[in-house]
């Protein structure tokens, strides 16, 4: 039976999230390896508590994909999922350490 | 270049403080997404794959050096260091978080710059030729028409939600380099038998899943009708332009289903009721626009230089970055340069933030303080003298902006495709860059000559694959990216659709067949000046199939 997680982008960074639901409660954490999975009769109540958290304003655009599991982990099933949860498979183009300076002081910021 | 208004400046701040308060609606949950995605969307706010993407306008490529370094700003204060540079001559950035793009948009606006227009089913950015104003080919420069667009478009109440997204291209020269032939409205400057300058009309071009040439419907516009001519395409398009099936929403389905001449003659009648009462250009409406678009005080210069000749003859990577990179300007003793955004380390199209402080230094000390973006994802230095050339390349080089390839094979346009991209299907810039590395080679790429090489990562075709000489398009099958072929494309005046070669190629196999078909162009070619294009449309595809495929 296929194992689904439930994924969305975080509201206020756009960046890529993934459900964890413990005792009903649900949380969202950028490694896919860490959602809760479900089979298909279970994944229901993934998908209420994505809503949830897309109705408190936290995610946008939960959607379910299908996971398999790979050394004690969830590995996205499809290419797309895959490279959505890795991040871009090309060496980002970056400018030396001396110069990530202002982007640093932003975050400590 | 053209100078804000007080008006300008004061509608973009309205604008940008009418944005803040809808994001921070947003995040406090008084928007919903379905309701601020509109918002966002007519802000050049995207979600995509991994993340928010803002496209920045630059208004028919051309970018002030102060507005280069607020890009640089940007890219380091609130993205990840570094700006993709598009075929419609804007800039995006993958990695704004929305809480920041209100501010952003109020840096952007403090030096005339905004996303307004850059997504949503409005008038885009009006695009042109990069060489405006310099090129020895001209008849007379675009950029004031393109203004004059840039400022009629701009929230205009009637075309603000038209079936779908709508490009408009401005070329002045005989040589088309803003493929002209392949936007919604393409308009080319022209001279009539009675020696008046206006315009030729093209319509329904474009790429996407439905690949179509522009249709010439008006060999001759006057300018001062030009306002009046878009609104009643715009018009025609507005009123029957599908709007209850996506992919038959493009004005290019309009008019291949309407038909040409039927197009034609509704937009003449629509244009009859308007003309008289319209937007009527004066000539000193013209005029107005043109003074922000006047030559600089060149210095008279000769035409040579003994020193760079020298050069030249000294240093062979000189040279051959002179060959490649450098084209002739209309001033005496000043040439154009172009800044190659396609080396083997960074994605085509791609500029970190030190690379665009540095380039803007260099406009300021060699190029009059002005930027242009092609639509082939370069970036030129318009106006450089002869005599500066040398000292250039050196900078250029040590920013590994001066790859020799301008309108070579690996002078390669790829969109973001799956690595970025929501919609993407397949990955484009991997392919880029093996296609750069396999091929790293001058002698071999010169050889080759004038070659395009473009690479879409879905149908929605944003790497312009129909219209290169040799187009990649990644799709999925079956879960596996693979790629297939399409020869024989061409973006410029002699504009034209690739067609597919063939069943696609896996991802490990896509670059062989690549070279297979450069081993059949040069088997074939006549001679060393016939270029791929031509080869291509004399000998057609079986040549190449029977080396693809057995």
């Amino acid at each position: 039976m296929a194992l689904q997680v439930y994924t969305a982008s975080l509201l206020k960074e756009g960046l890529v999230a993934y459900l964890c639901l413990e005792d009903g409660l649900p949380s969202w954490t950028p490694e896919i390896g860490q959602a809760t999975a479900m089979d298909d009769g279970s994944v229901e109540s993934l998908k209420i508590a994505a809503e949830k958290s897309e109705r408190d304003n936290i995610i946008v655009a939960p959607y379910a994909i299908d996971v398999v599991n790979s050394d004690g982990g969830w590995v996205a099933a499809t290419k797309r999922e895959q490279i959505r949860a890795s991040g871009p498979t090309i060496v980002l183009p970056r400018d030396n350490a001396a110069n990530a300076s202002e982007r640093a002081g932003r975050k400590a910021a | 270049m053209y100078q804000y208004s007080e008006q300008d400046h004061q509608l973009l701040l309205e604008r940008v403080e009418q944005f803040r308060g809808q994001v921070q609606r947003r995040l406090k949950g008084q928007l919903s997404e379905d309701e601020f995605k509109q918002q966002r969307l007519r802000n050049g706010l995207y979600l995509q794959l991994h993340a928010y993407m803002l496209r920045v306008a630059i208004p028919y490529g051309l970018l002030s050096a102060e507005q280069m370094r607020t890009l640089a700003h940007i890219a380091r204060k609130y993205d990840k260091g570094y700006g993709h540079f598009s075929t419609r001559q804007n800039i995006q950035y993958n990695w704004p978080q929305l809480e920041d793009v209100p501010d952003i948009l109020d840096d952007l606006a403090a030096v005339e710059m905004h996303a307004i227009q850059t997504s949503g089913n409005c008038i885009r950015n009006t695009t042109s030729d990069p060489l405006a104003g310099v090129a020895r080919d001209e008849l007379e420069d675009p950029r004031p028409y393109c203004e004059l667009i840039r400022q009629w478009s701009t929230f205009h109440p009637e075309f603000n939600f038209l079936p779908r997204k709508f490009k408009i291209a401005v070329s002045g020269a005989i040589h088309d380099r803003a493929a002209v032939a392949v936007h919604d409205i393409g308009l080319r400057l022209v001279n009539n038998a009675e020696n008046e300058t206006g315009f030729e009309i093209y319509v329904g071009g474009g790429l996407g899943r439905t690949p179509m040439i522009g249709k010439l419907i008006r060999d001759f516009l006057p300018k001062e009708d030009m306002l009046t001519y878009l609104e009643a395409i715009l018009r025609v398009y507005n009123q029957l332009g599908r709007r209850d099936n996506l992919y038959k929403a493009r004005i290019k389905i309009l008019v291949h289903e309407t038909g040409e001449d039927e197009f034609r003659a509704l937009v003449e009648e629509e244009w009859q009721k308007i003309k008289a009462t319209g937007l009527h250009l004066r000539e000193q409406d013209i005029d107005r626009i043109k003074a922000f678009f006047v030559d600089p005080e060149y210095d008279d210069l000769p035409d040579t230089d003994r020193e760079f000749e020298n050069q030249i003859l000294s240093n062979p990577d000189f040279a051959r970055w002179a060959d490649k990179n450098i084209e002739l300007h209309k001033q005496s003793g000043y040439r154009v340069v172009y800044l190659s955004l396609k080396s083997a380390h960074q994605p085509p199209g791609d500029v970190t933030a030190d690379q665009m402080d540095a380039i803007a230094d260099l406009a300021d000390k060699y190029s009059l303080s002005q930027i242009r973006t092609t639509h082939r994802q370069n970036l030129v230095l318009s106006d450089v003298k002869l005599q500066d050339l040398h000292a250039l390349w050196l900078e250029l080089k040590k920013l590994d902006l001066a790859t020799p390839n301008y309108n070579h094979m690996t002078d390669i346009i790829s969109c973001p495709g799956l690595d970025f991209c929501a919609l993407a299907t397949a990955r484009s810039i991997p392919i880029s860059q093996e296609i750069t590395n396999r091929f790293d080679d001058y002698d071999f790429v010169n050889d080759l000559g004038d070659l395009s090489i473009n690479i879409s990562g879905c149908i929605n075709a944003c790497g312009h694959h129909h219209v290169a000489n040799i187009g990649i398009l990644g799709v999925n099958k079956k879960g596996t990216e693979v790629y297939q072929l399409t020869l024989g494309g061409s973006a410029r005046e002699d504009a034209s659709i690739g067609k597919i070669i063939g069943p696609a190629f896996e991802a490990d196999q896509i670059v062989d067949a690549v070279s297979d078909v450069l081993t059949v162009y040069l088997d074939k070619r006549e001679d060393p000046e016939e270029t791929f294009l031509t080869t291509y449309r004399r000998i057609g595809q079986p040549p190449f199939k029977e080396k693809l495929y057995g």
